[in-house]
């Protein structure tokens, strides 16, 4: 919950302290009542001098309570001699003031960091104070994220935020990172939060141009395009109650991002700051290799990819590879070549990656108009050759305050990105060319200072075929993104009277993508013919919304405050995608260069939705809270008869240590919430109809089909419903502070596409159906062990455990397929298991669970049925940053860890069946499988001897054996085997985030108008240990081949992760 | 004051903005305007055609039953799970075809166009009944039929009456039994026939060049409707008396007469579009598995001492294309497991340590006539995209299978009539037929010469006929068999069903001490011209038995609460099994 610096912590502990003050005043209040006067005042900010309107004027003990007006004035009757009286005002520091001495008094308020941070932007950019939430909303200071060696800021906040499940994707630049609030909700849609910049829905759609599974690309998601230095604050709703108001897609949970630039403070003066990082990245997870034997089967030399041949002590030369030999005859004057290791050959394939940021902010004005500019430059060159994101971001923003008392803002931001890099994806899928294929795992004996390219560009591999040389991949198969972003929108706010206020936002968000994959000529992909797609997408999405907040007086106690509004947005989505086949010439990669075209996608959508809201919130002196909300949504992508649904929320906290007059000396602060809501959704748009589609022609002939996916014209909104409680504590004056929630969301008769068998003629039909569950604990821990002058130590630790089962499916349905991913093995929903769930090929066991090997091989016999093999979400995650500040030093470090959670690994599957890992070194022995003689024939059923007694397996097999097992029924633990046994529990620790950090000390640059420097030094993911892998892989189970898609705990040769050291500089002026 | 009369305004002027917008206009808008919700059956059948033959096909690719049952018919070898009987559900060669046969569209995610056959039929059968357009109704039934008995043969029972009615509410359909199914598809090739042949229907739309098949061509729609007809009941002969209705058949005189009558699903180049034979694929593929099985190679060669021994088949070089000449060694530097001369490849069920080496550069492949590759002149060099047109037919059912039908018949007793004349003619069709699909629809840039004719076709035949006339009763049988199965390369789903049926061809067992002796095959001893004389033998296995059938898909299984539990392969079988 607490995103604290040093700043912070300071400023709670007096708010704390103010606390008790102001509740012991409260008590005292009943002893004294004498005279009484009537007394009539101002309110002015001290800082600007301007009066503040909606200032609370309260004499404790007295029920006596006022509000300023729109000038600041306030009057109060019948004050008792010997009150005091008490203003408090939001971002103000709360003053208390003695009777004056006549009746009228002029009150300055003082400005106040720590009461600012305490108010919370919740839904709609409604503000609220941290006591007032009746739900959990963790504030993310934006300075965790920055100058930490990662430019992701997804990825920034990895182990920072209780109940938030960050997975990263490929290891490349701008790859898409997944961030998942309280699990998932959805079958088949996206379950990724709602992410809103400056009150405009901020599109974070990865656009898939290839399938990843085959050959697809590490594409970025659209909130890459975001600039973590223009972030100004981040709160993420993580609960339906929290979001409520927003809606249709709230369900998932909500970020919500205020801009720098587009909320320039009204203040005088000017800042700037200055940025500058630079890191350098390499793998952070090299296997470590056998260098003992080379290529080849059975200790036998051939001229393979698996390094199970000969000793390299035992053969002396093998015959030269021949497609070297025939591109470069020159270099192999003989017939043979030595045999011997190249130990360094993987690493070879890879350079040193460089991650450059810089980015200067200015933020500026006087009290009535102000204006804030940030400009930042990204340029990060992965490990990995021709890879690459470079991003560009403009933000300006400015407000003014006119005459008349409007209020109004504007904002802009331009983004560009570009990002470069190579195709992956499971290589053993005809027509794919992952450059992964086989980098990972080259035979111990190829000598990788050889050209990966013939004199003609085309590509060399030392067993001729079967991938393309890594190199060759990076430089010749290229995916190239650019992506623009341009974000408008305006505010207006205008008091009526001092308790009307009406706000209006528009904004446009609009998101566009050109991509271009290029297969060269001489790939393995496109029938080594070539191939260019193109891809253009562009997002537009446009949100209003008006809103009258109402906070009339009722009486000193109660304060209620109630909003209605209106939301209309529109999502228009165009893509077109085109396909050339066979460049004319090699070099070229343009459609006209290519002698075969199609036309893939030409698609587009709008939907629109209608919402009304109300929001009530009523606060009881200022420690009980009670909030309401409703919302009625009309949506364009439902059935007219179902397109209007309606959704209440309500929640409440209770700040109990005031409430009941609590002191005590190891309990500060307490408080109890708890919220309730229910949030509806739509559809998406166009499935209520079947349409055909056109096929490109055949044989010249025009041809069309029916689609996959049957429609249906009776789709209902689907709704989810959360209960959440929690609580707030805080003892020993703030040594500890904890935030607890637990929560139970339920999402019921969602609209997904089920599954049906090909014979019913379509291969998934839209509908309602089905249940999904998520229920969880997230636990936010601070404790300060250390406090101290110079010396300040804080260990702030989150934990996030959440249980994502599907409730039910469709009557009749045992089990739907989640996605289709290769054969073997897929992710699956059923009824009372965990979502997604992997399911795939396994070894047939007896009734007693004994393996069944079959006789004439040695090998485990598969079985008939597939078979639940893995679970991929995590048990529970923890993160724990200890920060300690010494004089003008401060060390951040953060180690996290994932429990649980199985993966599917490609990499370690290859590693392992070719034999390149020290894991398979010792293996000049034979194995026997444990198990008992089954049938092939029938898997599942043992081979009984004449008494009709089981026999144990005494059929031995070479080591080389053991991880490679020829296709076919029977199979072994690694290539072509049963899937089972690729899947590993993901358990990892990590040292993820080191920060040692400098202030300069003022009289360096005392004449100067900077006003302060901070040097910093970096490294981020320095250290990890995923213990249930083999051990000599060092795989890192943070990596996924599905970038942000639903599809889990599947690795298929995926880029590892990486590891960074940086050197940040901060200026401020 | 004046303040709070204008809220009471604005108020209601929210409402009303509000309950405006959800006037019709700004939320009807959900209507797809890229695509369109009808389209012509003409435009649907073409799809259908071509699917059928993509499902069938000798895909590596994406999947055709082809992929598994040329292995399991012993024409083809591989390492892929086809070896040694090994085929699971799970098999994306048997989930692929199985979708596209049912399906409307099949799962996209690959790089190939996939679409359906059924669902699309069932489209057109409807749509061009209400609309009075029953050429495509009768073609769409035949279709179906044909794609049915497909369906039922390789995986026995399968859905059938509820199948394609998702639309009708059933989502979940159960699975027919097989002969019910069958019982079913007479009357409903009658009912494509009788469709054909009306007269009083509107046919406003008649299917031309849209018709891949037969461009309309109701005459020749009929004939292979007929023939399919023989077809099927030559297939449950050994259940089921078909003597009077298989006469009738072959009485009427309307059955696929002539060589360019075939029933096929024609493929093109790789022009505009890419309109290849999906089993051209092998010449690109970035990592080939469809190897030429040597049991076929040497059936081929004359070296099989059981059949055509010391006969070879002058249709080699147009069956299989050899990327090295008699004496080049391995391209990929690797050992070869069998090798024999210019012909490179793995036997079946071998666990032979030279199985798993790349000969990616140096294998056969299959050539000109079954896949549109190259046709074998000799010039031994790396196959590749532009080795070959690709354009291929896919053949359903050939005039030359329907003359094996009938020497089959007339053999077995249940019609009468010349079987060696029949035989003969049978054979001489199949070597017109390799020139006639050469000629008219894969059009090669290589110079091919004709086979009709030539010298050696006749010497072939002669000697055929001459082992033919010496034969014993079961002998002849699996000689008429034999020349059947070797002419339909390419096209394995009848071969599939005839080993089944006749027990013939006879075809290659590991497990058979006679074929394998101590588990052990030897290939060409001086065949390795790398190392003379010094061949080595491969051990080989059996895992599981000879399937009887295929494994249902498994996706459909897990898809479908209404189907059965997987079938044991080796024991199920077909209701036409005897």
């Amino acid at each position: 919950m607490f995103f604290s610096n040093a700043n912070n912590h300071k400023n709670k502990n007096m708010f704390m302290k103010k606390l008790f003050l102001l509740t012991a005043i409260i008590i005292a209040g009943f002893s004294f009542a004498i005279a009484q006067k009537s007394i009539t005042g101002k309110v002015t900010s001290k800082k600007t001098g301007a009066p503040l309107p909606g200032v609370s004027v309260i004499v404790p003990g007295t029920g006596k309570a006022t509000q300023t007006d729109a000038n600041g004035n306030f009057s109060l009757s019948n004050v008792p001699a010997n009150s005091k009286i008490t203003f408090s005002f939001i971002g103000y520091k709360a003053f208390e003031s003695n009777l004056p001495a006549g009746n009228s008094l002029q009150i300055e308020m003082d400005e106040d960091a720590r009461e600012l941070s305490e108010v919370v932007v919740t839904a709609l950019g409604i503000r609220r104070t941290d006591k007032a939430l009746g739900y959990s909303v963790a504030k993310v200071d934006p300075d965790a994220l920055l100058q930490k060696s990662e430019p992701d800021v997804l990825k920034g906040l990895q182990g920072k935020v209780a109940g938030v499940d960050i997975r990263s994707g490929q290891g490349t630049p701008g790859a898409a990172t997944r961030i998942q609030i309280r699990g998932n909700n959805s079958f088949f849609g996206n379950s990724q939060p709602l992410i809103v910049v400056d009150g405009v829905p901020f599109s974070n759609d990865q656009v898939t141009t290839s399938n990843q599974a085959s050959g697809g690309g590490a594409y970025s998601s659209g909130i890459a395009n975001l600039d973590p230095n223009d972030i100004a604050s981040m709160n993420v709703l993580k609960g339906s109650s929290a979001a409520a108001l927003y809606g249709s897609r709230a369900s998932n949970g909500v970020i919500v991002i205020t801009t720098k630039s587009g909320s320039a403070k009204r203040t005088k003066g000017a800042e700037i700051s200055l940025k500058s990082s630079v890191s350098t990245e390499e793998i952070a997870n090299f296997p470590e290799y056998q260098n003992e034997y080379g290529a080849g089967s059975q200790f036998a030399y051939s001229n393979a990819n698996g390094s199970w041949g000969p000793a390299f002590r035992n053969r002396d030369s093998i015959p030269a590879w021949p497609s070297y030999k025939a591109a470069y005859p020159e270099l192999f004057p003989s017939a043979n070549i030595a045999y011997r290791p190249d130990p360094g050959n993987v690493e070879s394939v890879f350079r040193r990656g460089w991650v450059y940021e810089n980015s200067v902010s200015l933020n500026g004005g006087n009290e009535k108009s102000s204006v804030g500019l940030t400009a930042s430059h990204l340029n990060h060159k992965g490990y990995v050759y021709n890879s690459s994101y470079n991003r560009a971001n403009v933000g300006l923003g400015a407000s003014a305050k006119l005459d008349i008392g409007l209020n109004v803002s504007g904002n802009f931001s331009y983004a560009r990105s570009h990002q470069e890099g190579g195709f992956f994806g499971e290589n053993q899928i005809g027509g794919a060319a992952s450059s992964f294929a086989r980098t990972l795992f080259l035979a111990r004996n190829w000598d990788y200072s050889l050209p990966f390219e013939d004199k003609n560009g085309l590509p060399l591999q030392h067993n001729v075929t079967g991938y393309d040389h890594p190199r060759w991949s990076a430089k010749y198969n290229t995916n190239n993104t650019n992506e623009e972003r341009i974000v408008a929108g305006v505010h207006a706010d205008f008091n009526i009277n001092k308790w009307i206020r009406l706000d209006y936002t528009f904004g446009s968000n609009v998101a566009s993508l050109d991509r271009r994959e290029v297969t060269e000529i001489g790939s393995r992909a496109a029938a080594g013919l070539g191939r260019l797609i193109l891809d253009n997408y562009r997002k537009q999405e446009l949100e209003s919304n008006f809103l009258i907040t109402v906070s009339p007086r009722i009486n000193d106690d109660f304060i209620v405050k109630a909003i209605v509004g209106n939301n209309v947005n529109q999502r228009t989505i165009t893509n077109t995608t085109q396909t050339g086949s066979q460049f004319i010439t090699k070099g070229i990669h343009t459609l006209g260069n290519t002698s075969q075209q199609q036309f893939t996608t030409d698609f587009y959508s709008r939907q629109r939705i209608i919402g009304l809201f109300g929001d009530v919130t009523v606060s009881y002196r200022n420690f009980a809270f009670i909030n309401g909300t409703v919302r009625n949504d009309w949506s364009s992508t439902l059935p007219v008869e179902n397109r209007s649904y309606l959704y209440p929320s309500v929640s409440g906290s209770l700040v109990f240590t005031d409430a009941f007059g609590i002191k005590s000396n190891w309990l500060d602060y307490g408080k109890v919430r708890a919220g309730w809501a229910k949030v509806g959704r739509d559809a998406s748009p166009y499935s209520l109809e079947d349409v055909y589609t056109i096929n490109p022609n055949f044989l010249g002939i025009p041809s069309a089909t029916l689609p996959n996916t049957a429609n249906s014209p009776d789709l209902k909104p689907e709704f989810t419903q959360e209960l959440e409680i929690g609580a707030q504590l805080s003892f020993f004056k703030r040594r500890a502070e904890i935030d607890v929630t637990w929560y139970d969301r339920k999402s019921t008769n969602l609209i997904a596409i089920i599954t049906t068998p090909a014979s019913s003629g379509y291969g998934a039909k839209v509908t309602n159906f089905g249940g999904i569950s998520n229920e969880g604990v997230e636990i936010d821990l601070t404790v300060r062990p250390v406090r101290t002058k110079d010396i300040n130590w804080e260990v702030h630790g989150i934990f996030t455990k959440n249980k994502n089962i599907v409730t039910s499916l469709t009557g009749g349905v045992e089990r739907i397929q989640a996605a289709g991913v290769i054969a073997g093995i897929n992710p699956y929903f059923e009824p009372g298991m965990p979502y997604g769930y992997l399911r795939g090929t396994v070894s047939a066991r007896d009734d007693e669970g004994n393996l069944l090997i079959d006789p004439v091989t040695g090998w485990m016999i598969q079985a008939d049925d597939e078979q639940f093999i893995g679970n991929p979400n995590p048990d529970w995650k923890l993160g724990v940053t200890n920060t300690l500040t010494y004089k003008n030093f401060s060390l951040g470090v953060l180690w996290d860890m994932t429990k649980g959670g199985d993966m599917y690994s490609v990499t370690v599957n290859s590693l392992m069946g070719r034999g390149v890992t020290k894991d398979t070194r010792d293996r000049e022995t034979s194995w026997i499988i444990p198990g008992v003689y089954g049938d092939p024939n029938d898997p599942g059923q043992p081979l009984l001897d004449g008494g009709g007694k089981k026999i144990p397996n005494h059929t031995a097999i070479t080591t080389n054996d053991l991880y490679f097992s020829a296709g076919g029924p029977s199979g072994s633990f690694a290539i072509n085997s049963s899937t089972e046994w690729q899947i590993f529990d993901a358990t990892v620790y990590r040292l993820r985030e080191v920060t040692l950090g400098y202030d300069l000390p003022k009289t360096i640059f005392n004449k100067t108008p900077i006003k302060g420097i901070r040097v910093s030094l970096s490294g981020r993911n320095l250290w990890h240990e995923a213990p249930n892998f083999p051990r000599y892989t060092n795989f890192d189970p943070e990596v996924n081949s599905f970038g942000a898609t639903n599809v889990q705990g599947i690795e298929l040769s995926a880029a590892p992760t990486t590891r960074r050291f940086g050197f940040n500089v901060n200026v401020t002026f | 004051m004046i303040m709070l009369r204008k809220i009471k305004n604005l108020i209601p002027l929210v409402a009303l903005v509000s309950a405006s917008s959800c006037e019709k206009n700004f939320l009807d808008i959900n209507t797809d305007p890229n695509n369109p919700t009808a389209v012509e059956v003409s435009k649907i059948l073409p799809t259908t055609q071509r699917t059928l033959g993509d499902a069938l096909s000798l895909d590596e690719n994406n999947g055709g039953l082809s992929n598994v049952l040329a292995v399991y018919a012993h024409q083809m070898s591989t390492r892929e799970e086809a070896d040694k009987y090994g085929m699971t559900g799970a098999d994306p060669v048997i989930a692929t075809p199985w979708a596209k046969l049912y399906s409307a569209t099949a799962n996209p995610g690959t790089s190939f166009p996939v679409y359906g056959v059924l669902q699309n039929l069932e489209d057109i059968i409807k749509n061009a009944t209400e609309e009075g357009n029953l050429r495509y109704a009768g073609i769409a039934k035949i279709l179906k039929a044909y794609s049915y008995s497909v369906l039922t043969d390789v995986f026995g029972d399968v859905p059938f009456s509820e199948a394609n009615k998702l639309k009708e509410g059933v989502l979940y359909p159960k699975f027919d039994d097989d002969g019910a199914i069958y019982d079913a598809l007479f009357p409903l090739i009658d009912e494509g026939i009788a469709d054909l042949n009306n007269t009083t229907a509107a046919n406003t739309l008649r299917p031309g060049t849209d018709d891949l098949i037969y461009a309309g061509n109701v005459a020749r729609w009929v004939k292979a409707a007929n023939t399919l007809k023989l077809k099927l009941y030559t297939q449950i002969r050994k259940v089921k008396n078909v003597s009077a209705e298989i006469n009738a058949l072959i009485t009427s005189g309307n059955l696929i007469s002539a060589t360019n009558e075939m029933f096929v699903i024609p493929y093109g180049p790789n022009g505009a579009t890419d309109d290849r034979n999906p089993g051209f694929f092998t010449y690109y593929a970035t990592q080939r598995s469809n190897h030429v099985s040597p049991w076929f190679y040497e059936i081929l060669k004359g070296y099989n001492p059981n059949i055509l021994t010391g006969n070879p088949d002058p249709r080699l070089p147009y069956y299989i294309y050899n990327q090295l000449n008699a004496t080049q060694a391995s391209r990929d530097g690797n050992q070869t497991e069998y090798r024999d001369g210019p012909f490179v490849s793995i036997y079946f069920g071998s666990v032979g340590p030279d199985r798993d080496r790349t000969q990616q550069n140096s294998i056969s492949l299959f050539g000109i006539y079954p896949v549109g590759g190259k046709y074998d002149d000799g010039s031994a060099t790396i196959a590749d995209a532009n080795s070959g047109t690709g354009a291929s037919p896919y053949r359903l059912i050939t005039y030359a299978d329907r003359l094996y039908l009938e020497a089959e018949l007339i053999q077995a007793g249940v019609i009468t009539g010349d079987v060696t004349a029949k035989l003969n003619a049978a054979i001489q069709e199949s070597f017109k037929q390799v020139d006639y699909v050469i000629t008219q629809w894969v059009k090669p840039a290589q110079s091919v010469p004709a086979l009709t004719g030539a010298a050696a076709v006749t010497a072939y035949i002669n000697k055929v006929m001459t082992e033919f006339a010496a034969a014993s009763a079961q002998k002849k049988m699996e000689i008429i068999m034999t020349q059947k199965w070797l002419s339909s390369v390419g096209s394995s789903v009848d071969q599939y069903n005839d080993i089944r049926r006749t027990g013939y061809p006879v075809i290659f067992n590991p497990g058979d001490p006679a074929m394998a002796p101590g588990g052990f095959v030897q290939p060409p001893i001086n065949g390795d011209p790398v190392n003379p004389g010094a061949q080595k033998r491969v051990p080989v296995q059996l895992s599981r038995t000879f399937a009887l059938a295929l494994p249902w898909d498994q996706t459909e299984l897990e898809s479908n609460p209404n189907a059965p539990a997987q079938k044991n392969p080796s024991s199920y079988k077909v209701f036409w099994m005897p």
